[in-house]
């Protein structure tokens, strides 16, 4: 092969590189909202995923019987009225002249189907915890359209987590393969399933027959992009509309780009490190903790690690959250007085520990490890950071076998009682508390404190003392609470999209309108 | 002293090499970097990982000659206010850790291997030629992300181990391939002939023949283990965070690129590339020397 | 002959088992499916239930024989995570992977190729010695920093390029989804399809060369020359088409690797493919994906492997008697 051949190959090569990058303007502008989000949907059946990246786009197909603004306030849905009957029955009217996406009448007969088979059923299941906390669902009186549900035990917070149990159709569901269902959604929601290539993009369209009007976006699609820089690059390069999680650390990049509008919110979810107290740990000692506690500068932390996107916490929940308590301060910065609650603890020389923290969950979570590593090793501890992926990090975490580290939370339907129960509560595997212990953090007054929480049917006093148990939990210093993250959002200005971020970080398509 | 220096520069090898510009250079980054690695704790001027003595008061400054760069960060910090020069050459010290080691290891292991394989053959030779197979049917990232499901935790060893494990393959095929052609050659089977024990024919006759082939694979797989390693740093099942290597330096400093910080991925992703670079150059003038006729890659 | 492909095939098999049961010994000892599978709030009592219900709680070798019992009638079973059969998930990836790993075996066939011989034409050329330093360029970068690289030069500073997807697509023959039959789809290819076929390009430039220089130093070659055939007719004719051999067998050895194993390219570019498939199953321990996937994988490159070897016999008989 000549030298001359050989460049035109090239030549070929270039020309046609050419003509592709030509092509980009005549790229189609429809109506359609394109949002980039940063975690794929895992299925499309409603209840085989309770992570908020797969809630968020089943909140597109399905309701609950109640749903949520972006505020975060409880509204009607496919119920338009509840109340707490008793201590376990919780009443509801339902709406009448609902349709499914497939024609089928919405009835009460579908509610009980999701919350008698579906919710329980352990193969597609991930609400079975809830699910099987459910005694029955009937009819009151013979009437259709009003529904009674009793629970196996108290839950106070029962009707918290409606809008995220989607009601799915009776007939359909049960006639269809597991794989189909996982696959095409049909729900009463305001928009119908189009299509979904995994791992690319999934597609939907308005649903005209929708009980509350036909929504303003015609039509969605949503795309998932889990490498943060190319997320960022989709945004940049016009590929999509709205992105959701803008990296902290390119955000400076996006805030420069004059087509960008920057969003943020504060985000529900608290970042903490939890600890352990079992007597053979250095943390069995309050001091000790609570010099830990000292010895950190969150204020810097917040700036330099997480570049100024974050708000320090000084407990776990979250504002709305029923259980916060504006009475909890941050104890104070100060390393000097850290060093000398070690040395009354007996630790002058300090002492080793290992920090486990996951390395693909949470903003900057390995860098934010790494500087209370750096902190800490400044009173004198040394701490080991094991940093690992989420998969196997969680993994340790429920099997409670660490001695300190760090984890984010957000409860999902508002309880700190519930909260209490899952990250601070004695580890009890029979009743599933403590699953996120994971250092096996243990105090009996408090847990004696949240038991007598559940009985009180009163939310006003009930609320009261999970207050008093949140402040009694941070006096002792049953975690360092660290900040609480912030959502970002950049929405491009040519897209002419108006977006309000919500609460739960939902992606909700009826929520947002084009000007 | 001064004649065996002269009888050096007479020498074939040593002229090849002179003529060999690219590969000068070459052997002398390799050097640098590798003196570099050695020396760390020497002339690093910070110890990138004495938690205490890292403040983020000075965290992502410039490199010096930019505004707001400051003294001692030649390359700048990254977020921990960590000197990149710094972590580089600690940094390269794990690349080079962990490149040697699959080296030699994989060298050594599959070196035996094939050579038994070839020289016995039957049985034997069957089960290493299945396993090979076996190996190279699984991609090295895989097997290295599947180690680190069952350890549960991510360590150099354990990178060091999930290289070899596909790495000692080609080894063992490329001196098996040697020793095939070479068992046949009339002064090894002579040396069986006068009743040499399979040991000693191996190792007098055979090996010595098979050796050279082994060296350029070598060179060429160090480099290839080095960026293996950056990828599964990449991947977030590389060496742990308290050992940084170059590819873990390279993944963290993606995040800061598209912000404008690009000393974060571009020293350690120079260095990374000066290193297989340069090795790339040494074993393909070494093949040059070994095999003037044949330069496969 | 035919014993030789029959042995050769043989081989392939046991290949294959070993493959399959490697797999699933490893897969044992990953993290626990039922963690992500009950539910993040379900108790001992029924995450117990749901280990059951998957037939985890029975010893290794029941559940092996069960899997190959399954996987021989083509059934792997039901993801963990999605509950969808695992084979048509992995048929839904599949078409994007080797239509990304096509394009740039093509690319870097065409490339290589033609490169190599004409630097093994023109051996002392400046051009030459330049093309043979950049060629290890090409080897001496990771992939994964030459994708953040092209998507910060391409998408983010110049905005010419998409930098994640595949594009508009079509289907075809109702299960194939092509991005080559749009010129959005070619778009979308370029950039991940250059990082994939880069460090392929180098090795067949390189492998082309050796082959080339090779040929052309022996005898037959020499003789064409001195019967004084036009240089270009010598290096066509003859050269070439014995230097192609090793060639060839390195696309064939390699195709396969570059549609099973793209993953750092896939998830750097966000492709659709099976690699990124496998990553996220990794990260979810979705275990019968990644198993069956191995296995098909292991299933492709074995296929290869076998049909380049017996090609191989049938160019060059001595192999056959060894």
């Amino acid at each position: 092969m000549s030298s001359r051949s050989v460049s035109r190959i090239l030549i070929l090569f270039v020309v046609f590189s050419l003509l592709l990058v030509g092509s980009m303007g005549v790229l189609a502008q429809d109506e359609k909202v394109t949002v980039g989000v940063d975690a794929p949907p895992r299925t499309m059946d409603p209840h085989g995923s309770d992570a908020d990246s797969n809630l968020s786009v089943m909140s597109n197909f399905f309701e609950g019987l109640l749903q949520r603004n972006t505020k975060g306030e409880l509204l009607p849905g496919l119920a338009t009225s509840w109340e707490r009957v008793d201590r376990l029955t919780w009443r509801f009217e339902l709406r009448k002249g609902v349709e499914f996406h497939n024609g089928n009448e919405f009835t009460w007969e579908d509610v009980k189907y999701t919350f008698e088979e579906r919710l329980e059923n352990p193969e597609v299941s991930e609400f079975i915890s809830f699910g099987s906390a459910i005694e029955s669902v009937s009819r009151v009186d013979g009437n259709d359209w009003v529904i009674d549900i009793v629970t196996t035990e108290p839950i106070p917070y029962f009707v918290q987590n409606l809008h995220q149990v989607f009601i799915v159709d009776k007939e359909s569901t049960m006639e269809r393969s597991q794989g189909d269902i996982g696959t095409k959604p049909v729900g009463t929601g305001p928009y119908v399933f189009d299509e979904w290539v995994k791992g690319s993009y999934l597609r939907m369209s308005a649903n005209q027959n929708y009980w509350d009007g036909v929504p303003e976006v015609k039509n969605a699609e949503i795309r998932a992009i889990t490498e943060a820089s190319t997320r960022l690059a989709t945004i940049s390069s016009g590929e999509v509309d709205v992105l959701q999680g803008i990296p902290v650390t390119m955000y400076e990049a996006v805030e420069n780009n004059n087509s960008i509008e920057v969003i943020t919110r504060p985000s529900r979810r608290a970042i903490y490190l939890g600890l352990g107290n079992r007597d053979e740990l250095p943390t069995s000692s309050l001091k000790v903790r609570k010099a830990m506690y000292m010895a950190i500068n969150e204020k810097e932390l917040i700036e330099k690690v997480m570049f100024g996107h974050a708000t320090p916490a000084a407990q776990i929940p979250d504002p709305p959250t029923t259980g916060y308590s504006d009475k909890i301060e941050r104890l104070e910065y100060n390393p000097e007085r850290a060093k000398e609650l070690l040395a009354e603890a007996g630790y002058e020389d300090g002492f080793t520990i290992t920090l486990s923290a996951p390395n693909d969950r949470y903003v900057q979570d390995e860098q934010i490890a790494s500087t209370i590593a750096s902190y800490l090793s400044k009173v004198g501890i040394d701490v080991e950071v094991d940093a690992k992926p989420k998969s196997v990090y969680f993994e340790e975490v429920m099997n409670n076998e660490l001695d300190f580290y760090l984890i984010g939370w957000f409860d999902g339907s508002y309880d700190f009682g519930r909260s209490y129960s899952k990250l601070l509560h004695s580890v009890d595997p029979e009743t599933g508390y403590g699953t996120f212990n994971g250092a096996r953090y243990s105090d009996s007054v408090a847990d004696q404190l949240y038991e007598a929480s559940k009985k009180v049917v009163d939310p006003d006093l009930r609320a009261s003392i999970l207050r008093d148990l949140n402040r009694l939990a941070m006096e002792r210093v049953a975690v360092i609470p660290l900040h609480y993250q912030e959502d970002t959002y950049a929405v491009r200005k040519d897209s002419s999209v108006e977006f309000t971020p919500r609460s739960d970080t939902w992606i909700v398509f009826k929520e947002m309108s084009l000007e | 002293m001064f004649s065996k220096i002269n009888e050096l520069r007479e020498s074939k090898i040593y002229k090849h090499f002179v003529s060999q510009p690219l590969a000068v250079v070459a052997l002398i980054v390799i050097t640098l970097l590798f003196l570099g690695a050695v020396l760390a704790p020497i002339i690093a001027p910070q110890d990138p990982y004495a938690m205490d003595k890292l403040s983020l008061g000075d965290s992502l400054l410039p490199p010096i000659w930019m505004e707001g760069g400051k003294a001692p960060f030649i390359l700048g910090t990254d977020v921990q206010g960590r000197d990149i020069f710094s972590t580089i050459l600690y940094g390269s010290r794990t690349s080079f850790i962990v490149g040697l080691s699959v080296v030699t290891i994989s060298g050594i292991f599959g070196g035996i291997i094939g050579l038994f394989a070839g020289y016995f053959g039957g049985i034997f030779d069957s089960i290493v030629m299945r396993s090979a197979d076996t190996v190279l049917s699984f991609s090295k990232t895989l097997i290295a992300m599947l180690l680190l499901g069952i350890f549960k935790q991510s360590s150099m060893l354990l990178v060091i181990l999930a290289i070899v494990i596909s790495d000692w393959v080609q080894y063992a095929r490329t001196i098996r391939g040697e020793v095939l052609s070479v068992k046949e050659e009339e002064y090894v089977l002579a040396s069986k002939a006068i009743g040499g024990t399979h040991l000693r024919t191996i190792f007098k006759h055979v090996l010595p023949n098979a050796v050279s082939p082994l060296l350029v694979v070598g060179a060429v797989d160090f480099g290839i283990a080095v960026m293996l390693e950056a990828t599964l740093s990449f991947l977030g099942v590389g060496v742990p965070v308290t050992q940084p290597s170059l590819g873990m330096l390279i993944s963290q400093g993606r995040n800061y690129l598209y912000a404008g910080k690009w000393w974060l991925i571009v020293f350690p992703g120079l260095t990374l590339m000066a290193i297989v670079f340069s090795l790339n150059l040494i074993s393909d003038w070494l093949r040059d020397e070994i095999d003037p006729k044949v330069s496969n890659f | 002959m035919s014993s030789y492909i029959g042995r050769r095939i043989l081989q392939g098999i046991v290949v294959l088992f070993l493959v399959s049961f490697i797999a699933f010994i490893i897969f044992q000892y990953l993290g626990d499916p039922v963690m992500t599978l009950a539910g993040r709030y379900a108790t001992q009592a029924q995450r117990e239930e749901v280990r059951q219900s998957l037939g985890l709680d029975k010893p290794f070798y029941v559940q092996y024989f069960n899997f190959l019992k399954n996987a021989l009638q083509g059934n792997f079973g039901m993801s963990y995570v999605t509950r969808v059969p695992v084979l048509d998930l992995i048929a839904e990836r599949l078409p994007a992977s080797i239509e990304l790993a096509f394009v740039a075996e093509s690319f870097a066939v065409i490339m290589g190729v033609s490169l190599g011989v004409f630097v093994s034409a023109n051996p002392k050329s400046i051009m030459s010695k330049f093309l043979m330093t950049g060629s290890l360029f090409g080897v001496s970068l990771p992939t994964f920093l030459v994708g953040i690289l092209l998507i910060y030069i391409f998408s983010i500073k110049l905005g010419i390029m998409p930098s994640s997807g595949r594009g508009e697509t079509i289907t075809i023959l109702n299960f194939w989804r092509s991005g080559l039959l749009t010129l959005d789809g070619w778009r979308h290819v370029i950039l991940p399809a250059f990082t994939l076929g880069m460090f392929q390009m180098a090795l067949l430039f390189r492998i082309t060369r050796g082959a080339m220089l090779e040929v052309l130093s022996a005898e037959y070659i020499r003789t064409a020359w001195a019967k004084g055939l036009k240089g270009k007719m010598v290096l066509f004719k003859h050269a070439l088409r014995n230097a192609l051999i090793p060639v060839v067998t390195m696309i064939g050895l390699q195709f396969g690797q570059l549609i099973g194993f793209a993953i750092v390219t896939e998830s750097i570019f966000q492709w659709p493919g099976a690699g990124n498939l496998l990553l996220n199953s990794l990260y979810e321990s979705d275990f019968p994906v990644v198993a069956t996937y191995v296995i098909m994988v292991a299933l492709i490159v074995v296929f290869l492997n076998v049909i380049v070897d017996i090609s191989y016999a049938f160019l060059n008989p001595k192999i056959r008697y060894k």
